[in-house]
């Protein structure tokens, strides 16, 4: 075999040619979804299961932005509106009308589908931070408007539900979600769901047009691209992804209000996960939620305060470990402050970037 | 055969008035110079023709159809491409990926457009080089990338903005059997370049444009001898 | 007649504030293409640093703008050296982030140290009213109105007659020529964004008298500032004067005639509405 040949080969492999189908990749990933198809059988600790679950719903929020973000280079930082759509619809639908979740999420994304248009067709005709700031401004219009129309979405005070209707299939009860097990079921699913789309995406046209307009919108336009077409297409398919998050959330955790569903911090949290992880690759937010998540509830249950009074440097009764204890817990957004600041600084392509530059270097500058 | 028409354009900005009233024809299969000074218009006039904005007065038409208001990417769907003064390689993407991308103008196979970019690839010369990053690019190959990215677009009218500028010896000869080699294969050419050997060797004809205005237009030896063209580039005539 | 009239002067009485606020935003914008995202939250900063010198100095806030300002745009300088000035080639999608990053610092070790309780800085003069053209208004509103116009009128002439302003100026134009023209173009961007942030402290003091001090007062701020300069046209100070009065005037008439609970939706639908319509701004323009 010829040079030419090698390279032809090697390089429809990198095209994404059927060559590689059966690559290393595809056999870590069976594996792993296995291992996590099996785990609730072997740990049933329902805060372990628990945190898993806050691992899966990080990791579908970040996968789904990654598409419009990472993928087209079109930051959203109001991707709350559609988590917040979905959350909100399957609330409401089973509240108001019994409706049970799994057909609410669909009514959710059928929402989402509608605010995404809107949001398409009013900013994609904006360069970047313009874009940033329309997207901001619908997530915000959209919260206050749930703070405000009481009748509709119970204003500030939000809506609760505790108990969901069972998941029957031709009159056998699957399960009637009295444990976190079908939650964790589910998340797993929507997890390899979004993966699979990200996976599919790249491999596809979609994917190289998609970058090509992330890394140059007037070049890509040149070649034949329509962006505005694409540009809708990647934010759709973020947003009825994000919705599917926003409505397992709702029932997941039975309470929605408007700052939590559809405020500022989901979004800045969205675009951190995948900021983190690394931008634009598959395993990116899946590194960042594996970030993110553990720092997050070690804040929050105190294990951080806790270990730094059992190393000694502190004292838990003297002020500065009062304080600690006092406030870490609350530090989380603190924390994704100096987080953001020290990987835009010191990491800008996020974890996997970093890690890929440094094997690059080491096998001598080819990309 | 015209492939190209030009009539009457003119392209405003404000009141600066970018092109004025600039009229020519390009033969198919013909190679056409476009010369002028720095700040005559040249680039603004690609810009029109393949639809980064339309023009404010006359007409484009390219194989018979008026292409005026038409998108870039419907322009380049027809049959026409450009490369870029300033280029524009898609830097995270690797040195295939960025000819792919112009292949998949053509066709929705991952696996057709993967084999019509190494065939560009090879056309240029830089098949070696498939699988690395383009931002990593120097200055000629990355002006070589773009070539093969257009040419995987299969244009029939390809607009070259100033194809060669940086680039020494040795790197511009490379460009110029290129242009020859596409001429070969029956792609008319337009091709804006202020190196003048290089216009003169592979130009069928010229046109001429200072301040917006088309000053003449015929062939390289009638450009070259004419007196009003070696006034408006005294100074900066390389002939 | 009489409420129109009232919410109209209130509307540009406060408009005069969030002027200032999107002036500081425009600048910043202008010299360094750079959109700040924590605007608000150094305007929460401003207004927290008039409550300690009111609480434990006793001085009155509006003369506290005297240390207010340079004691701000020392921050605004220092925080544009040590973290805005590496990003300064970045993509403007990181330039976003950072100050995302940085404003959640800024709003959540301001909520670490005092809490997110609602602090209230009572004046004696507070609550009173104050005669305009037979229409009664709030005094503090009045006041602030009066030193937004003063300041305003300063920048005017430093950025006119003085060699320091003109070169911030050549810098928004075109900073290559700048800097081949021998400008200190880092220096220009230090200096700007102190001044951004020492306008935008000095808006938090003239509100602090009439609005709840807390730690998130700053998202919604810097939102609004944003409407404003992109109504304006972003690198425009009138633009950001105008803007400002226009988005006070709209939300204090919303807020009489709709609710207060939808002014601000009145205030985003008009920024998307203008986006799609003006995205360079009612002006036209983008540029100081």
């Amino acid at each position: 075999m010829d040079t030419s040949q090698i390279v032809m080969e090697r390089s429809e492999k990198k095209a994404g040619g059927k060559a590689a189908f059966f690559s290393a990749e595809l056999i870590i990933a069976v594996v792993v979804v296995g291992a996590l198809a099996l785990f609730p059988g072997f740990v049933s600790s329902p805060y372990t299961l628990h945190i898993m679950i806050l691992l899966f719903l990080s990791t579908i929020n970040g996968q789904s932005w990654n598409l419009i973000g990472g993928y087209a280079g079109q930051y959203s930082v109001g991707h709350a509106a559609y988590f917040g759509a979905g959350a909100y619809t399957t609330m409401l639908l089973l509240q108001q009308m019994q409706i049970a979740p799994w057909f609410g999420a669909i009514a959710g994304m059928g929402v989402a589908l509608v605010v995404a248009l809107i949001v398409g067709s009013i900013c994609f005709r904006l360069r970047g931070p313009y874009f940033v700031l329309a997207s901001i401004a619908v997530a915000e219009i959209l919260r206050l408007s749930a703070m405000n129309l009481k009748d509709v979405t119970n204003g500030a005070e939000g809506i609760l539900v505790t108990e969901l209707p069972a998941l029957t299939i031709a009159g056998r009860t699957i399960t009637d979600f009295s444990s976190k097990v079908p939650f964790y079921y589910i998340g797993l699913g929507l997890v390899i769901v979004t993966v699979l789309v990200t996976y599919l995406v790249q491999h596809s046209k979609l994917g190289y047009y998609f970058q090509a307009i992330r890394e140059d919108q007037d070049a890509a336009h040149s070649l034949g691209i329509n962006l505005s077409f694409h540009k809708n297409v990647a934010l759709i398919l973020s947003a009825l992804l994000t919705s599917l998050a926003g409505s397992f959330y709702a029932i997941y955790v039975g309470f929605v209000d408007p700052p939590t569903v559809l405020g500022l911090d989901i979004s800045v949290q969205i675009v951190l996960i995948c900021i983190i992880g690394g931008i634009g690759t598959i395993y990116g937010p899946v590194v960042g939620s594996l970030v993110l998540v553990p720092l997050s509830e070690a804040l929050r249950s105190n294990l951080i305060a806790e270990s730094i009074f059992k190393t000694g440097l502190v004292s838990e009764t003297s002020n500065v470990g009062a304080f600690l204890k006092e406030n870490l817990a609350h530090a989380h957004a603190l924390i994704y402050g100096v987080l953001v600041v020290v990987v835009i600084l010191f990491m800008p392509d996020g974890v996997l970037g970093f890690a890929r530059k440094l094997i690059v270097k080491r096998k001598g500058g080819r990309g | 055969m015209a492939i190209l028409e030009i009539k009457h354009v003119s392209k405003l900005f404000g009141g600066l008035a970018a092109n004025s009233d600039v009229s020519f024809e390009v033969a198919q299969g013909s190679i056409m110079g476009l010369i002028g000074p720095n700040g005559a218009g040249k680039t603004t006039l690609f810009n029109c023709i393949t639809g980064y904005y339309p023009p404010s007065r006359g007409d484009v038409i390219f194989k018979g159809n008026r292409m005026n208001g038409l998108q870039p990417d419907r322009v380049c769907k027809l049959g026409m491409a450009r490369t870029w003064q300033k280029v524009r390689p898609l830097a995270k993407m690797t040195v295939l990926d960025n000819v792919m991308v112009g292949a998949l103008c053509r066709t929705n196979s991952l696996k057709l457009a993967g084999e019509i970019a190494m065939e560009q690839l090879k056309v240029v010369r830089m098949e070696g080089k498939a699988s690395f990053l383009a931002g990593g690019l120097p200055i000629g190959e990355r002006k070589k990338l773009e070539m093969a990215r257009v040419l995987a677009t299969t244009p029939e009218l390809l607009l070259l903005d100033e194809v060669m500028g940086g680039l020494n010896q040795s790197e511009s000869e490379e460009i110029i059997q290129l242009i020859l080699d596409i001429k070969a294969r029956g792609i008319t050419q337009m091709v804006i370049e202020h190196d003048m050997k290089a216009i003169m060797r592979i130009s069928d004809r010229i046109v001429v444009l200072t301040s917006g205005e088309k000053l003449m237009e015929g062939t390289p030896e009638e450009v070259v001898s004419n007196q009003a063209v070696i006034d408006a580039y005294l100074g900066e005539s390389h002939i | 007649m009489i409420v129109f009239s009232q919410s109209l002067l209130s509307g540009v009485l406060i408009g005069g504030v969030y002027a200032l606020i999107g002036i500081g935003l425009t600048i910043i914008f202008g010299v360094m293409r750079i959109i700040n995202f924590a605007h608000g939250d150094i305007m929460m900063i401003g207004m927290y640093l008039t409550y300690e010198l009111f609480t434990l100095a006793g001085v009155d806030p509006f003369v506290s703008i005297a240390i207010t300002i340079p004691i701000m745009f020392l921050f605004g300088a220092i925080m544009q050296k040590v973290f805005i000035n590496r990003v300064l080639n970045a993509l403007p999608q990181n330039q976003i982030l950072l100050t995302i990053g940085l404003g959640l610092i800024m709003s959540n070790t301001m909520m670490l140290i005092y809490t997110s309780d609602y602090k209230i800085l009572t004046t004696d003069y507070s609550s009173s009213s104050v005669n305009l053209f037979g229409i009664s208004v709030s005094e503090p509103l009045a006041i602030s109105f009066v030193i937004t116009a003063a300041i305003t009128a300063l920048l005017y002439w430093f950025f006119m007659k003085t060699d320091t302003g003109q070169a911030i100026r050549a810098t928004a134009q075109d900073r290559e020529a700048a800097q081949l023209m021998g400008i200190n173009v880092k220096r220009m961007s230090m200096i700007a964004f102190g001044l951004g942030a020492s306008l935008a402290g000095t808006a938090g003091a003239l509100i602090s008298p009439t609005y709840y001090i807390f730690p998130q007062i700053g998202s919604t701020f810097t939102l609004k500032a944003f409407v404003i300069t992109v109504l304006g046209g972003m690198g425009s100070i009138l633009g950001a004067t105008l803007g400002g009065i226009l988005i006070g005037v709209a939300e204090s008439m919303s807020a009489v005639y709709i609710s207060s609970g939808w002014k601000d939706v009145v205030v985003f639908a008009l920024f998307l509405l203008v986006l799609l319509f003006k995205p360079a701004g009612l002006l036209g323009k983008s540029r100081m």
